[in-house]
């Protein structure tokens, strides 16, 4: 009966307690200043992206320093400031008109992702590689080795050159790839095509091994969502004759056993998997888009 | 039990009074991000408030000591001078800055500048290691600010920086000029003998330059014609090339010269600020080392080992002028004295060694017969046959090398440290190939 009556005290007092509590005021909430350093004097760049990127796409392009964005491994740096608009208006031209131009204006705004992240140096591996583009969650996309950033036309071109813009352009179909991929599912009868080979050991095998198991690139064997959208980044980045000649020059047989004829016809059935998702499910006519793009492309580089 | 009903009452009461204290007043002020924004815009207005700008002074991660003249603008912008190479003491370039609170408040410099350069990743852009470049810094937390000095510190590789408020003529000196002529000491990297003569009053020095590390070292005989090497670091001032620890050889004393011109392969310098002098290629060293190449031979072959070059020869000023590195896998190729006998003949092996299935094999190489030492302090080679098979797409790499190295005047051997030594060609200077143990 005493704990009883001791409980009931006990209860009483932490009513009592927090009962004190006092009205606390939280502030004038329209004016929080926050820990500062987000915001600057607006400069040229800032104004062109805004005008170009951010207005009519809702696409912003981080180009200032922030650790926060990136591993804190890696040594790397901002870029160039001569640098941003070249890279952010050729990634206008070869990306988003030409998707504008084959699906309209409504698509691209609803499906592009939204977050450009803009590094000056390319991201160092410890095996000697060199990433020069990577995105997350269909949003955010990270370019590298943008003060390398040269087509044809600026001053110091080098033919070499060339591979860091397609790789950069790549990287971002790539990612857009994934983008309508996530939103609607290709046809899983793609999965099937070159079932058992997919591999988390990828990165052992050259892409022309890959080629001869029927694969774009390696990174194409590491998962079928990923094999699905390295198929769209190089057939649009390559152009018809590129993709073309990769299938054509698939010679003898693979480690595993797929003999180049096997090889050629598994990519030439993803090629039309991919040509017809795009018409049945975006209403996108794939080849005029291929065209368009590596007609883009070219001018840059040749 | 008794004495637990009387307390437990009491300790109630204790704790209701206790808990209503209404007095909780912030220790501060003001609220935290009140207090932040308030110091950020305090050192922002010490950093735009020194109307000649900032000097500072960077010792990056691998030693190198660097100078800059910072001028912060109030919208953001920031322009720079720096003492890395002729055009960046030279053209001031503008790139932005802000004040931002991280873990401390801290002083980015959010696009590319000058001061990327030394933390470039890329080892084409500043000459360091691929992945790290000179280990710097960009983005630095601020420790303490006075209206004369400002100390940072690096948040990514703890580089250490003050920077001192600019006087007019510090100002002054990058404009007009000062510290580009004073970087007039690049040019010495145009010089293509391998050996760079200092000549003034009478007295001569070959000097050897490590551009990265920012050190000089001189060679001389001295009085009783003994080999002599003296080795410091250098930085630069508006006055020319410091070191930091002065060379004295018993008659002479260098503490600092100064660029005055670069002409016909010569760079003209004063040293000390009063005696004239010169910087020039010579084709032979100030003192063979006689005894160097055998030297050089002996330490592999008494311990059955090989030197490693990973760069090949540098010949007319072009690095691995003759592409070894482009050889299919190429790693780093090797001389091996005493690798095997054949016929009677105990040969050394100049190999190639190359990743084959994820290890190091050396898959050829050439065979060259046991080398001549001279008299004068040269080593002469002679080609004996070839080991395994040169793949074709290195066939031509493989002569060239080989018919560099049967240069009938052979080397001079110039050990650089305990491990290594720069085999230098005795016909001209203009080839040479460095290997390390």
């Amino acid at each position: 009966m005493k704990t009883r009556i001791n409980i009931f005290l006990y209860i009483l007092a932490l009513g009592l307690m927090t009962a004190c509590s006092k009205d606390d005021d939280p502030g004038n909430v329209d004016n929080i200043p926050g820990l500062g350093g987000d915001t600057w004097t607006p400069g040229p760049i800032d104004i062109w992206i805004r005008d170009s990127l951010t207005t009519p796409y809702n696409i912003s392009a981080k180009y200032k320093w922030d650790q926060g964005e990136l591993d804190f491994n890696r040594t790397l740096t901002p870029p160039k400031e001569e640098k941003i608009i070249p890279v952010m208006s050729a990634v206008k031209k070869v990306w988003i008109n030409n998707y504008v131009a084959e699906a309209g204006e409504l698509f691209m705004k609803q499906n592009c992702p939204k977050f450009f992240v803009l590094i000056g140096s390319g991201s160092y591996n410890s095996d000697g590689t060199v990433t020069i583009g990577t995105a997350e969650g269909g949003r955010r996309i990270v370019l590298y080795v943008m003060n390398d950033f040269r087509v044809k036309g600026m001053p110091g071109y080098v033919p070499f050159d060339s591979l860091n813009v397609k790789e950069m352009f790549h990287t971002i179909q790539h990612e857009f790839g994934h983008i309508l991929q996530q939103k609607v599912l290709y046809n899983p009868d793609f999965k099937r095509i070159t079932v058992g080979r997919y591999t988390s050991n990828w990165n052992n095998v050259s892409n022309t091994e890959a080629n001869q198991d029927g694969f774009v690139t390696a990174y194409a064997m590491s998962a079928p969502d990923e094999d699905f959208v390295e198929m769209i980044a190089f057939m649009l980045t390559e152009g018809k004759r590129g993709f073309d000649a990769l299938v054509d020059n698939i010679s003898g047989t693979s480690p595993n056993g797929t003999t180049a004829a096997q090889a050629k016809d598994k990519l030439r059935q993803k090629e039309t998997m991919i040509v017809n998702y795009y018409k049945d499910t975006w209403n996108i006519n794939f080849y005029n888009l291929q065209a368009r793009t590596r007609a883009t492309i070219e001018t840059m580089i040749r | 039990m008794k004495l637990t009903s009387i307390y437990t009452p009491l300790l109630l009461f204790m704790l209701v009074i206790g808990a209503c204290r209404k007095d909780d007043d912030p220790v501060f002020d003001k609220t935290a991000d009140e207090r932040i924004n308030e110091a950020l815009s305090k050192y922002q207005a010490a950093l735009i408030g020194a109307p000649d700008g900032w000097e500072a002074r960077i010792v990056t991660g691998t030693g190198g000591i660097f100078n800059f003249h910072f001028q912060f603008k109030p919208n953001n912008r920031v322009s720079m001078y720096a003492d890395i190479d002729t055009a960046t003491a030279g053209n001031a370039r503008e790139s932005s800055y802000r004040l931002k609170a991280l873990q401390q408040p801290s002083l980015i410099f959010d696009t590319y500048s000058y001061l990327h350069q030394l933390a470039d990743p890329d080892g084409n852009v500043n000459g360091g290691d691929d992945g790290s470049g000179l280990v710097s810094d960009f983005e630095f937390s601020i420790d303490t600010v006075t209206t004369d000095s400002i100390k940072l510190t690096g948040r990514f590789n703890n580089t250490k920086v003050t920077l001192l408020r600019a006087a007019p003529q510090d100002a002054a000196a990058w404009q007009n000029g000062d510290w580009r002529n004073t970087l007039s000491f690049q040019y010495i990297a145009n010089i293509q003998e391998y050996f760079k003569r200092l000549t003034f009053s009478g007295a001569a020095y070959d000097l050897r330059f490590n551009v990265l590390q920012r050190t000089i070292t001189f060679v001389w005989a001295d009085a009783g014609g003994t080999l002599r090497q003296f080795t410091s670091a250098y930085f630069y001032t508006r006055e020319g090339l410091i070191l930091e620890t002065p060379f004295n050889d018993g008659t002479r004393t260098i503490t600092r010269l100064t660029g005055a011109g670069w002409n016909n392969n010569t760079l003209r310098v004063t040293i000390n600020g009063n005696t004239p002098g010169t910087i020039a290629g010579a084709i032979s060293p100030i003192k063979n080392d006689l005894g160097a190449p055998r030297r050089w031979w002996e330490t592999m072959a008494s311990q059955q080992g090989y030197w490693i070059t990973g760069n090949g020869f540098h010949v007319n000023g072009v690095d691995d002028a003759f592409r070894m590195r482009s050889i299919p896998n190429f790693y780093f190729a090797i001389y091996w004295p005493e690798y095997n006998t054949q016929d009677g003949v105990t040969y050394d092996v100049m190999g190639y060694v190359v990743v084959a299935n994820n290890s190091l094999a050396l898959q050829f190489g050439s065979a060259w017969e046991p080398p001549t030492f001279t008299a004068n302090g040269r080593v002469i080679f002679r080609l004996l046959g070839t080991l395994g098979t040169v793949p074709a797409s290195a066939v031509s790499i493989y002569n060239n090398i080989n018919t560099q190295m049967e240069e009938p005047s052979g080397y001079y051997l110039v050990q650089t440290s305990t491990g290594s030594y720069d085999m230098v060609s005795a016909k001209d200077a203009r080839a040479w190939i460095t290997w390390e143990q």
